[in-house]
Parts: structure tokens; C-alpha cells; sequence
């Protein structure tokens, strides 16, 4: 988050969310659960809807045709850009000049992994920013420690086939 | 279904500038008020109920429609606030008509707003996303990763130009077109905020990238503003007015959000491009309308684009043109001010940008090139109908309106 702006003609107040006690009891949490859980084995856990057989992953508690999602399938760990960005030059609000632009631009691209439905934004590794386009099939890429995080399944690699 | 014809019977805009800090909300927003009873040729009490938005969480001021009531001459009546986001001038516009079209009230005023430098306007966003953000920070989603993905609009607005590009073949040139366009139109219009006469794409092309394929050039200011609307009835509008505007439908649609799910699940809204809801919500308005040919019966359109790809891409989503075709109608010069359906003739959103007001600012300038009383920025071709369009953020909502010079019924 930005650091707040104070401004020489306003006064600021101090305020703060404690967002570690918040608790969550709906069921997209305890369904994502079982998907994170998953992940431990290397496996991509989605949820099919009965009613359009569409899939869903990460697992979602409703469809947007209104039907519950309920049958568990393994999703492919290769899929394709959706849609991608990099960062350009640290020029705007809210980013410090000092924080960039040392090192590589970060490639930020949605995924469609085989066998689901879904757009999940991941960043991309082992690519440049011009290699990057709609259509270019990638490969999950593991963390070295799988810790059951939502965060494992954020980075993919250009897939070698 | 009973429908009571709504006319547009006034118009008010404030000053739009960057940082108002010779003026409070209230005051700000009083500008556009009086503007639109002066232009009106009504008084506070000939105003049977008010309807107000902007985003709070942008001000950092909760609940400002009771603070500006008296400014805005809303005591002893009906008030309503609407916040959705980018669409809430939009909102607020529609919940006006609907309070005109049902027979509830006979005149309404509208009110849309925000003074983005009395606050935060990115912290602001934050807040609206805080819910999901908070779920996924509890399973393992590190703050700063996500933060990483792009904060904010622009977060958004990036990833839905990439699909856009590849899907209509649009280029970056296109887009430095779309900005050279609007920001001359702005130059024309008195109240816009950025006016850059003589801006041209190579210009455009020389700022900074923000996050491909975004440049500076490429995106909306960041506006202090005000504007103001009063709707009546056709029958107390012909007494005020020789030629009032009339809206004659409004249309909304929602849809899941198009880059990540709720609380960290995945999203089947894959082509943040796509839009498939704006497209509903047009052929709703349309068919409310009576319109059959939107290509031909539209004479001007106010998509909302805060920033440039959108100017084409909603063109298209508003089914002004077949899917891909927006470049070539930009390179054209059919979008110009002297074209065949000229887009954004106010400069629009990528110009000014009062968040809060945006949504709004499309109905009332379709309403004023309809009336004849645009002024510099008044299209050559006359003008019989229009469209106007705010989306809203990540949760997707579109808003859609059709204006006419007839009423529905005539």
C-alpha cells in the first residue's frame, strides 16, 4: 500500500485495519482449503459444476449459472496466456523512484491451466517482456518448499515441449 | 409496462481541476448545482426528491450527502446516496430517471462528485477490495505479491488492453491516437480537466510506460469535480425548455470479476476484454429505446474510457461496430468531431476524471449535444440520439443509457 501522502494543508489521522482477526466462515475458504491441502502432492485440485459442467480453480462455492460446483478433478499443470503485462518505468503515484527500475521488469500474465475454465494471474519466469503473448503455453512452476499456500501455484515457466 | 417520459431540463458542472483547495465537498459540489439550477431555471423548491453519489472511500469523508444537503437544497426531501464505483454517476443518473419514469416524483435532481485530493484515492481502492484481499492474505497470499499484480485501476486496465490488442488487432499507435483525440477534444470543452490542443500521437507515444501497453499518455487524470442534472417529465420540461433532451432508457448488467475470483478462487470471466455484459446491457437500453440499428440510429457515444484502449473497446461492446473493428473506424476519422459518430466530443474520461462524476458527465454531454448547447465541442452532424456508458472497476459493472430529442412515446 501507499504511504499516506500528508499533506502540508490537511492533517492525517493514523488508522489501521486488523485484518488477522477477521474470520471467515463461507465455504469458498474451506473449499480452497482442500485445493491448497492438494498442492502438498503436486496436484491441482478444481471444482466441476453439474449444472454447465464448467471448472473452476482455484474451487469457487457457487457457478455462474447459479448451480453448486460439487465433483473434484485434476486439473493439468500446463495452460496457456490469457492475457500478460510488465512493469514499465516506476513513475507513477504510489511507487518510489528508488524501489525501480533496478532489475528486470516483472511479467504478470493470466493462466488458463489445461482442464479448467478459469483466468488465475500468475507471474511469468525464464522469459523476457517481448517473448511474452496471448497464447503462450506455460508450465506451473513449483516452489523448492510447498507449504499448502494459495501463493505455490503463482509462477509459471515458457512450457518445453 | 407504464413509463412517464423523463426529460433532461439542466445541466451544471463545476471547475475540474486536479487539487480544489479553495472549496470543501460541499462547496465544490454546489458549483455544479447552482450551474444546473441557473441552467434549469428552477429553485430548490421545485425539487421533489435528490439523488447523490460519489466514493466516499476516495474522500476519506463517510456519508457527505448529509453534510452537503443544505448546500444542495435537499432539506425537508427525499435523498438517496449510490456509490458502485466507477459507474456511480451512472448509478445515480438511472436511480434519478427511474424515480421520474415510475410517476413517484415529477422532478429529481442528480447529483455526482469527487474531490479526489481531500484524500487517498488509492488507499481508497484498497478498501474495496479488502474483503477478498483479506481472505487470501490469510491463506498464504503475501501482501506485497499481490500488491505486485498492480494496484488500482491501471492493475486492471492493463490486462484487459493486452486481450484487447490481440483480439481486435489494435496497436499502441491506436491507442496514442485515442488520447491525441480526446485530449484535443478536451481543449474545446471549458470545464474539462487536462486540455492539450495540438496533442499528437507521437506525443502520446514519448511518455513514459507505466505497465505495458500503458503509457502516462494513455490515462485519466485524477480529478477534482462536480456535476449536476435535473430531470422532469416531458410536460414540465417543454415549459422550461424549447428543446430538453430526453433519456429514454437505462440499462445496468454485472458480471464476475474478470482477474481473480472471490477470495483467491478462479475466475471464468477469462478475457477481461470480453465485456459480454456491456454488451447485454446495450442491447437491454436499445431494445428499451426502440432502437434496431444502433450503427445507424446513434449519432454520438460517450463510452466511459478512462483509459485509451477502452475508448475502442467499448465502442465496439456498445455494438456501434462488429467485434475488431474499432481501430479502423478510429483511423477513419469517423470518431472525430466532424464524423459520422463522433466518440467522446466532451474529451471524456481519459481527460477528466472526478471518479464519482465520470459516469454522469457521459449522460449529461450526451444531453447537451442533443440539445444544441455544446458549444465548441458540439459535433457537426446533428444529433437525434446518443449513448452513454460507465463501467465500474474489477467487479464489472456496466451502465448503459440511450438519450433521444423525442420522447419515447411521440
Amino acid at each position: 500500500m501507499a504511504e499516506m501522502e500528508y499533506k502540508k494543508e490537511t492533517r492525517s489521522v493514523e488508522g489501521s485495519w486488523p485484518m488477522e482477526h477477521w474470520s471467515w466462515k463461507f465455504e469458498s475458504i474451506a473449499l480452497i482449503s482442500k485445493t491448497r491441502e492438494a498442492f502438498k502432492e503436486k496436484k491441482l485440485l478444481g471444482l466441476k459444476c453439474p449444472g454447465c459442467g464448467l471448472v473452476y480453480f482455484p474451487p469457487k462455492p457457487y457457478c455462474r449459472c447459479m448451480s453448486e460446483p460439487d465433483e473434484w478433478v485434476e486439473v493439468k499443470q500446463q495452460g496457456t496466456i490469457t492475457t500478460y503485462t510488465f512493469t514499465g518505468a516506476w513513475a507513477y503515484e504510489g511507487i518510489k523512484e528508488e524501489e525501480g527500475p533496478a532489475g528486470e521488469p516483472l511479467i504478470i500474465v493470466g493462466v488458463n491451466f489445461d482442464g479448467s475454465d478459469t483466468l488465475t494471474v500468475c507471474t511469468l519466469g525464464e522469459a523476457k517482456p517481448e517473448e511474452v503473448f496471448v497464447g503462450m503455453r506455460v508450465q506451473l512452476k513449483w516452489p523448492e518448499n510447498i507449504e499448502g499456500r494459495l501463493d505455490d501455484i503463482a509462477h509459471v515457466v515458457p512450457l518445453r515441449e | 409496462m407504464a413509463h412517464i417520459d423523463v426529460a433532461v431540463t439542466g445541466v451544471g458542472y463545476s471547475k475540474h481541476v486536479s487539487k480544489r483547495r479553495d472549496v470543501n465537498i460541499a462547496e465544490l459540489v454546489w458549483e455544479a448545482v447552482s450551474n444546473c439550477y441557473e441552467d434549469a431555471g428552477l429553485k430548490p423548491k421545485d425539487i421533489d426528491a435528490v439523488v447523490t453519489g460519489n466514493m466516499p472511500a476516495f474522500e476519506g469523508v463517510n456519508m457527505p450527502e448529509l453534510w452537503g444537503a443544505g448546500h444542495w437544497g435537499a432539506y425537508h426531501k427525499p435523498l438517496i446516496r449510490i456509490t458502485t464505483g466507477g459507474t456511480t454517476g451512472g448509478s445515480v443518473a438511472h436511480a434519478a430517471y427511474y424515480a421520474v419514469a415510475s410517476g413517484l416524483y415529477d422532478t429529481v435532481l442528480a447529483i455526482a462528485f469527487e474531490k479526489q485530493s481531500d484524500g487517498n484515492s488509492t488507499m481508497g481502492l484498497n478498501t474495496v477490495a479488502l474483503a477478498d484481499a483479506a481472505a487470501q492474505f490469510q491463506q498464504g497470499v503475501d501482501p506485497g505479491f499481490l500488491a505486485s499484480f498492480g494496484g488500482g485501476a491501471v492493475g486492471i486496465a492493463v490486462y484487459q488492453a493486452a486481450s484487447y490488442m490481440k483480439r481486435s488487432g489494435c496497436t499502441t499507435h491506436h491507442l496514442d491516437k485515442v488520447s491525441a483525440l480526446c485530449r484535443n477534444n478536451a481543449a474545446l470543452n471549458p470545464w474539462s480537466h487536462l486540455k492539450q490542443p495540438g496533442l499528437t500521437p507521437e506525443d502520446v507515444a514519448k511518455t513514459v510506460l507505466m505497465q505495458y501497453p500503458i503509457r502516462f499518455g494513455h490515462v485519466c487524470p485524477a480529478t477534482d469535480g462536480a456535476c449536476a442534472m435535473i430531470l422532469t417529465t416531458h410536460e414540465k420540461a417543454l415549459k422550461l425548455q424549447n428543446k430538453p433532451a430526453y433519456i429514454l432508457s437505462c440499462a445496468s448488467c454485472s458480471d464476475e470479476a474478470a482477474l481473480m475470483g472471490i477470495s483467491g478462487s478462479g475466475t471464468t470471466n477469462m478475457d477481461p476484454c470480453a465485456q459480454e455484459h456491456c454488451k447485454l446491457a446495450a442491447k437491454w437500453a436499445y431494445e428499451l429505446a426502440g432502437i434496431k440499428d444502433p450503427r445507424r440510429e446513434i449519432d454520438v457515444a460517450e463510452p466511459y474510457a478512462p483509459f485509451a484502449h477502452q475508448m475502442l473497446m467499448f465502442y465496439e461492446r456498445l455494438l456501434l461496430c462488429e467485434e475488431g473493428e474499432a481501430p479502423a473506424i478510429l483511423d477513419s476519422g469517423s470518431m472525430n468531431l466532424d464524423g459520422e459518430l463522433p466518440v467522446c466530443p466532451s474529451g471524456g474520461v481519459i481527460s477528466t476524471n472526478a471518479i464519482g462524476a465520470s459516469a454522469m458527465e457521459r449522460i449529461t454531454e450526451v444531453a447537451l449535444q442533443i440539445m444544441g448547447k455544446a458549444g465548441e465541442r458540439q459535433v457537426k452532424k446533428e444529433v437525434h440520439k446518443g449513448v452513454a456508458h460507465g463501467w465500474g472497476g474489477a467487479v464489472n459493472l456496466n451502465v448503459v443509457a440511450v438519450l433521444s430529442d423525442t420522447p419515447r412515446r411521440s
